[in-house]
């Protein structure tokens, strides 16, 4: 019943519209221009000559939806009428308010220069980026609960211009409450990207949010370059180091498997992952056996879990003090990089900034390579 | 007599089988070692040393664990089936098993939640032990005491089960305010798993163990008793009282520590009582007690041989193996012998 009175007052609108003359309908697309996106596979966008169209195809793993979005300027905005039909949300542009949920957005909206522009978010302890914190600090950004269980009433009176949400599932509840209340909300993918220059490409979705695409596109060349110059750096490495990653959970040991991003950072480091050959979705989850005897000798051990300290880690299974690793203190991680309110930096700026991961793991790896470099993100553990 | 003689020779049947179980469960594993290797590993004459640490620091504490798991919830479940006079308890219907997750939710998610001086205390080594085995405790004696209210087994297992919900929901608004780590140490927690105990914790394990073991075996006449019914069981000179408080102690300490370090497991405290009465075709519970302890032990160490996935890298968690396995194997029993005996 609600989605017939929908359409029919979608054809009110739609026909009433046309008798008005100063309003055009929707152009038939001419002028279309792919945007130059590299490595990102989850988003496009085709440049008509008033609008551009967002397609998100991969918001989710194994999603078989495309979300397809209208971006369009105000001033084009009070001249076109769509068919809203056909969109999952028009978003109008420059946008003015947004609320973002994932904190791996934020460094994309201070490279822009446009954090001002953030209203609200989850879980606002996470964010550690300064210019951000700051105006958490000030109450300026919202509160809006935590987890994937956003306050529904905040959000809807903060009202912004476009929610970024992300989802397992595409099932959120909250979500398709805000998008019922008009409030358009874009899926964001990047966290579904396999490489970590399709991840850090996003920024260019952001760009074209608040009109500032060159911006955007001139930032990830930048990013691109230096990630590149390291990877070139670190071929030249003459030794290659074998590197065991993760820890156990109770009794299974959870590590990147060989497509991921991880392991594309460890095999760009030029170093020796030693489960590089595996393929799949997420984590593998062996048995501590197979871990043992394939890594007890492993030269480096990155990313052990959450563990922040060698005691912790001694504490929590003995079994860890057996690896070579541990013996020679060759652990890294960087769990014990936080910001002021606790959130770990790698997750919120490691996505935007790949290229100083990379570097930081060739120092790691290659310290004779990147001798007045300091680690950003990893550090030893004590 | 014959009856005696009987069941010695299915006693020692079973006391082989759980031998050859246990050197089938270490002998099976995701990296395949040849026989010859694991009795040197065993014997400390390995020349492969990963091997002989995988054998002596990973396979035989797990087997142990195993062997202390099923045994402890089989007869922990008997105990709950003889005391509320139902064949659906067990440790986890009454609520013990919510009891424990809601010590270690506590442990775990709480820190954050309470900070200060209780903090530090729930940081210790063996914080999640104790607290888990006080809100098993906690939550059968106080299905004990609002069940002395009420008469009927049918509302005392409904009070079990509400204070399940009731212990959940604190979990689920304990996980709400926690940290990502925090709850997903919670959750792989919840998994359940054998392999995660070192000998140094398997040494605590086991005293606990005894002695949870040994106040059973102080309650088989109490058992037997209370079997006639309570007003008989009193005109014997049973002390009820005493009897149903030992019966609950030795339960939450054997379920509780049991939930405590290999996380809640489910089924086989409520599968293996039915499996063994099936098989012994008896209630005496100094024939139960036994049975149900090989029983338990012979069937962890199966389920926990077939989720190790031998010769594969991938290990299954042991929850889905128990309901897997066991769950049929009750089925046919009942079926084949058409009733039930309890």
């Amino acid at each position: 019943m609600k989605y017939k009175i929908l359409i029919l007052s979608l054809f009110i609108v739609v026909f009433s519209c046309k008798k008005d003359t100063g309003i055009t309908r929707e152009l038939p697309p001419i002028n279309t221009k792919k945007s130059n996106i590299a490595y990102a596979e989850g988003f496009k966008v085709t440049k008509n000559s008033n609008f551009s169209v967002l397609e998100i195809s991969n918001p989710w793993p194994d999603s078989e939806q495309t979300f397809k979005y209208v971006i369009i300027n105000k001033i084009e905005a009070a001249k076109t009428t769509f068919m809203r039909d056909e969109y999952d949300g028009i978003i109008v542009i420059p946008v003015e308010k947004i609320v973002v949920t994932s904190t791996t957005h934020i460094p994309a909206l201070e490279l822009l220069n446009v954090e001002n522009t953030l209203v609200g978010f989850p879980g606002s302890d996470y964010i550690s980026s300064e210019k951000t914190r700051q105006r958490i600090d000030k109450g300026l950004v919202r509160e809006l609960g935590k987890n994937e269980g956003i306050n529904t009433e905040v959000l809807l009176e903060l009202n912004p211009d476009v929610v970024v949400g992300f989802g397992i599932d595409g099932k959120s509840k909250s979500l398709n409450t805000i998008k019922k209340a008009n409030i358009p909300v874009i899926y964001n993918g990047d966290w579904i990207e396999k490489s970590p220059l399709a991840k850090a490409e996003w920024i260019k979705f952001f760009g074209l949010l608040f009109e500032k695409e060159q911006q955007a596109d001139s930032i990830f060349n930048h990013i691109e370059k230096n990630y590149l110059e390291a990877k070139k750096l670190a071929s030249k490495a003459t030794s290659k180091p074998t590197v065991l990653s993760g820890a156990m959970h109770k009794d299974v040991w959870y590590l990147p498997n060989g497509e991921s991003p991880e392991a594309q950072f460890l095999k760009d480091a030029n170093t020796n992952y030693l489960w590089s050959d595996t393929s799949g979705k997420g984590s593998l989850s062996l048995s501590f056996e197979t871990v043992f005897e394939k890594a007890k000798n492993a030269d480096l051990w990155l990313s052990p879990s959450y563990y922040t300290s060698m005691e912790a880690l001694e504490k929590a299974n003995s079994h860890y003090t057996k690896f070579d690793a541990f013996k020679n203190k060759n652990i890294f991680s960087f769990s014990a990089t936080t910001g002021e309110t606790g959130g770990v930096l790698y997750y919120e700026i490691g996505v935007a900034r790949p290229d100083l991961v990379l570097k930081d793991i060739i120092k790691i790896c290659h310290p004779e390579l990147l001798e007045d470099y300091e680690t950003f993100f990893f550090k030893p553990l004590e | 007599m014959v009856k005696v003689k009987s069941y010695k020779l299915s006693f020692i049947a079973l006391i082989l089988l759980l031998i050859v179980f246990f050197f089938v469960n270490i002998s099976l594993g995701s990296v395949s070692i040849p026989i010859k290797e694991i009795l040197n590993s065993l014997l400390g004459a390995s020349t492969n040393e990963s091997w002989q640490y995988i054998i002596q620091d990973y396979r035989l504490p797990k087997a142990i664990t195993a062997i202390l798991v099923g045994s402890g919830l089989g007869i922990s479940g008997l105990l709950m089936q003889t005391l509320f006079k139902n064949p659906l308890a067990g440790p986890f219907v009454l609520g013990i098993t919510s009891g424990a997750s809601l010590g270690v939710a506590v442990v775990i998610m709480g820190s954050s939640l309470f900070g200060g001086v209780l903090a530090s205390f729930l940081i210790s080594e063996w914080s999640i032990v104790i607290a888990a085995s006080l809100g098993s405790f906690l939550v059968l004696l106080s299905v004990l005491i609002v069940s002395s209210k009420v008469r009927d087994t049918m509302a005392i297992l409904i009070i079990g089960l509400m204070f399940g919900s009731i212990t959940s929901a604190v979990v689920s608004v304990l996980s709400y305010f926690s940290s990502a780590e925090e709850l997903q140490q919670y959750i792989f927690w919840g998994f359940g798993s054998l392999g995660d105990l070192q000998w140094k914790e398997l040494k605590v394990f086991s005293i606990i163990y005894i002695i949870g073991i040994l106040f059973s075996i102080l309650s088989i006449k109490g058992l037997n008793t209370l079997l006639l019914g309570e007003n008989y069981a009193k005109s014997l000179g049973l002390n009820i009282k005493q009897s149903r408080l030992i019966i609950i102690f030795a339960t939450s300490l054997l379920a509780g520590t049991i939930t405590a370090f290999a996380g809640p497991i489910a089924f086989i405290g409520l599968a293996v009582p039915h499996l063994t009465r099936q098989i012994f075709n008896t209630s005496n519970h100094k024939i139960l007690l036994p049975a149900v302890f090989l029983f338990g032990a012979i069937l962890m160490l199966i389920c926990d041989s077939i989720a190790q996935l031998p010769n594969t890298d991938y290990t299954l968690p042991i929850n889905a193996i128990t309901s897997l396995i066991g769950a049929p194997v009750v089925v046919w029993l009942l079926v084949r012998k058409r009733k039930m005996v309890f």
